[in-house]
């Protein structure tokens, strides 16, 4: 296995991609998407239901299924990524590109235990023996701080809580030390304690790794917390981009603007009802 | 896990007095006289009247019942004094038309009929499950529709129609085969696998076909997980993709099927065995039921409900050893 | 006599076991109490195995409470049956989180919104469809679309569908389990906004349950927080935002992301 390419200059994106565009025989899906993303840096994909920011994902793993038609170009530290054969896109997927997945219980294959599972992204790409790959899964799954690791990797999925369980699916992506980390929805299943405990170690994890993330959620206030460029798409179109600050602090389209102000806020006072509490009274 | 065997082994036994019961109420209620079988032809009533008495027929219904019962764990005597028929624990009945104990009737056409079901049960295994799969992975080609409509053929064409081509084709016509002749196989392998070699296929092909579509629909069902997405975004080649992902979730209830239909088929065969001259379970109880000799059709009712009684239980206890969600409980 | 009206429906010290074995028992919901009055809303929330959703289940008498007691209107109705209990669910109606799988796809959208008029026999063969089309249009639904099905409509329509079988029968409480938790956020707000006018208008209670503490500020007049069966703390919904008491409570109110404050423009006004 050859090592990384080599990086051009430092401030080369790790990923480029530019008028994407990804066509099913029963429609476009994502129409005309550009947007780089350089080491350690994360691009925040928002929008609701139907924008097209899953299939964006799919495409640079190069799993979108065979129906689908892509133009446009995908680059990574320079090479192209689509319309490359499975077997060349194979020795890139699981190691220097890994992804993290929404649903972390069936992401996870429940008739192997986790050591194995991540052992396997392992040896896919690095060799060695199964010892030594098992001895790399308790390392990944000690790094995202699983409490026990080595006495765990024998455990499986079931065994496991949700929270515990995404941190699985991320010791999975980080055991090849990749350089671009595509995480889709990875905290909306998870319960808001966990989430914010999942959040919180994927910006530690990258500010480890340095690797570049594309964190697609369909949360603003998510993507506010750990972006620092926010794509904002709406049926398959990129309605606006910028630093998550631009995006934020003054959104130029009104999808942007209303989607902010959909977004329900804790410190927000709505005008309610008087509940009926007196006898015969309004 | 002790528990829980102890508790299916007492389920069992439940079911097993409950088949017991039901196939006894039958074959009292709704069958012609026994005696009359017995006696053939030329017959007075006053021999039907000794028959029956020799046989306890004249007893109530819970006498008899609980005649039959007993005899399971301690044997019985048929009649008395001189012309008394003794019938060995475990008893499930005594063929007086035959003259032999019903269970030892069965033992000795046990392995034809274990012959029959393993050869089948490898063939259809094989064939059905590597049908399956490449249908799935080939899902909506000319080889999956034609493999699926070759398999709803050999599910619905009877057994015995298949048989019937079978020999005429590869015995009469293409001469691929001699006629049959049962031979014990130290005797001559050749000829012993010629023998087998037809009912293998007949009942092979049934089973391969049902297999199949369960593998193919499973296969399908699996290739959707969100684990087989996980797999590939590894970057495993597809060949561990699909062996190594697809296949261990979608053969497990596969397994499961195998037990149940491998023990229904140690039953008897019924129509191969007979269509292919088989002297097996099936067969047993095929001429039995020509003559009506009705501790034959009854022993083979118990002793086939006891093998799937039996295959279910073990089957269970393997499907926990196959999956780990019901092996390993939550810590 | 105090001048405080009865509560509409008042739980008290609610449990519920699950037997998990011969010997083991699982308790989801262990001493439970609350109450709702009339055009209040209740929120409970709480993460994944609180107990919130098989609360949200014994209130609506879809499965037995092993102990305590439910009031609706002064009256017990955790022992009721037949007629009496048909007449309680009348009152309380139920909207669940998916709105496809709640929705008979095979029945039209008429059929579904007039399927509480039938179970509760108040049909009046005509004037079923105008009692439907009324629904309909008050929940924003396109009356003459009453004869597609529910697969026909967007998540969003679908769940305002939910909405309208549930109102048809004019209940006094509607229990919304996780109502809006699978809606994008732009539909989201439409409907809880469907759901406070509902109330205004109506006089409605709520009792809404869900995971996401952000929604339950926006229609909740009191909060109660549920953890691992049991409340942990409950009161008016800014003393609950505003000042929690309970660790738990602290700990998921920090939990929830919200927009960096610095950058927060897209405040409604």
């Amino acid at each position: 296995m050859s090592a990384h390419p080599s990086r051009a200059a430092s401030d080369a994106p790790v990923l480029s991609v530019r008028d994407l565009r990804i066509e099913f025989p029963l429609g476009v899906v994502v129409d005309g998407s550009s947007f780089d993303i350089a080491r350690g840096q994360t691009m925040g994909l928002v929008g609701e239901s139907g924008s097209g920011k899953s299939m964006t994902s799919l495409a640079i793993m190069g799993l979108l299924p065979k129906e689908a038609t892509t133009t446009g170009s995908a680059r990574f530290h320079g090479n192209e990524l689509l319309h490359r054969s499975d077997a060349s896109m194979r020795r890139t997927r699981g190691d220097q590109i890994a992804m993290i997945f929404q649903d972390p219980l069936s992401s996870l294959n429940p008739y192997y235990t986790v050591g194995f599972q991540i052992a396997e992204a392992y040896r896919a790409h690095k060799g060695g023996t199964k010892a030594a790959a098992m001895r790399k899964a308790a390392e990944a799954m000690d790094r995202v701080r699983i409490p026990d690791a080595a006495g765990r990797v024998g455990h499986y999925p079931h065994q496991f809580s949700g929270g515990m369980r995404q941190r699985v699916m991320i010791a999975m992506a980080l055991v090849c030390e990749p350089d671009l980390i595509i995480a889709d929805e990875p905290t909306t299943a998870l319960d808001v304690t966990v989430q914010a405990q999942i959040l919180d170690l994927l910006a530690e994890v990258q500010e480890m790794t340095q690797a570049a993330m594309l964190f697609i959620t369909h949360d603003l206030a998510v993507v506010s917390q750990i972006s620092d460029h926010v794509t904002v798409m709406r049926f398959g179109r990129t309605v606006e981009q910028g630093t998550a600050e631009q995006i934020f602090s003054s959104p130029r389209k009104d999808y942007t603007r209303a989607l902010l102000a959909a977004t329900p806020r804790l410190d927000d006072v709505v005008d309610l009802p008087e509940p009926i509490l007196t006898k015969g009274g309004e | 896990m002790a528990i829980y065997l102890v508790k299916r082994l007492f389920a069992a036994l439940i079911i097993m007095l409950l088949v017991v019961f039901f196939t006894f109420v039958i074959f009292f209620q709704l069958s012609p006289d026994p005696a009359a079988s017995i006696c053939g032809q030329t017959c007075t009533p006053e021999r039907i009247e000794a028959i029956r008495d020799q046989l306890g027929l004249n007893e109530p219904f819970f006498t008899q019942f609980f005649t039959f019962l007993a005899a399971i764990f301690v044997g019985r005597d048929y009649g008395s004094g001189a012309s008394v028929v003794h019938c060995n624990a475990p008893c499930i009945g005594y063929s007086f038309q035959t003259n032999q104990d019903v269970l030892q009737g069965i033992v000795d056409r046990l392995p034809v009929s274990v012959t029959i079901a393993v050869g089948a049960a490898v063939l259809w295994l094989l064939s059905g499950v590597a049908a399956g799969v490449i249908s799935a992975v080939k899902e909506g080609t000319w080889w999956d529709k034609g493999a699926m409509m070759f398999a709803l053929a050999g599910i619905s064409l009877p057994n015995y129609f298949v048989a019937l081509v079978l020999q005429y084709l590869l015995v009469v016509q293409l001469q691929w085969l001699p006629f049959p002749t049962v031979v014990p196989f130290t005797d001559s392998p050749v000829q012993w696998f010629q023998a087998y070699l037809m009912p293998w296929m007949v009942l092979a092909l049934m089973y391969a076909s049902m297999y199949a579509r369960l593998t193919r629909t499973n296969v399908i069902d699996t290739m959707g997980e969100n684990f087989m997405r996980t797999a590939r975004a590894k970057g495993l080649g597809r060949s561990a993709v699909l062996i190594r992902h697809g296949l261990r979730p979608s053969l497990t209830p596969i397994v499961t099927l195998l037990g149940v239909d491998f023990a229904t088929l140690l039953g008897g065969a019924l129509i191969t065995e007979t269509v292919f001259g088989l002297n097996g379970v099936g067969r047993y109880a095929y001429d039995a039921i020509a003559v009506n000799d009705q501790p034959v059709i009854m022993g083979v009712t118990l002793v086939a409900a006891f093998a799937v009684i039996i295959a279910n239980i073990v089957v269970d206890l393997l499907y926990r050893v196959l999956d780990p969600r019901v092996r390993v409980s939550t810590s | 006599m105090s001048d405080i009206a009865t509560p509409l429906l008042a739980a008290k010290d609610l449990s519920k076991e699950f037997r998990t074995g011969r010997r083991e028992t699982f308790t989801a919901v262990e001493g439970v109490s609350f109450d709702v009055h009339r055009r209040q809303t209740l929120g409970i929330v709480g993460e994944s195995g609180s107990g919130k959703s098989t609360t949200a289940r014994m209130i609506a008498r879809l499965i037995d409470p092993t102990s305590g007691s439910v009031e609706f209107q002064g009256e017990e109705i955790t022992q009721h049956s037949g007629a009496s209990l048909r007449d309680f669910r009348s009152g309380v109606q139920m909207v669940f989180q998916d709105p496809y799988s709640s929705l008979n796809p095979r029945h039209t959208v008429e059929e579904v919104v007039s399927a509480p008029l039938r179970y509760q026999k108040r049909t009046a063969a005509g004037g079923c469809r105008s009692m439907v089309k009324a629904a309909m249009e008050r929940v924003g639904l396109n009356p003459d679309h009453s004869t597609r099905y529910p697969r026909q409509f967007s998540g969003g329509q679908a769940q305002r569908i939910g909405i309208a079988r549930a109102l048809i029968v004019e209940p006094k409480l509607v229990i919304c389990d996780e109502a809006v938790s699978a809606l994008d956020v732009s539909v989201q707000a439409q409907v809880l906004e469907l759901l406070v006018d509902l109330q205004r208008e109506r006089d409605i209670s709520y009792i809404f349950i869900a995971h996401d503490l952000a929604v339950v500020r926006q229609i909740a007049h009191k909060v109660a927080v549920m953890q691992k069966g049991r409340i942990v703390e409950q009161g008016p919904r800014d003393e609950i935002f505003d000042d929690p008491q309970h660790e738990y409570t602290k700990a998921l109110l920090a939990s929830v992301p919200s927009i960096d404050p610095r950058w927060d423009a897209g405040r409604r006004s």
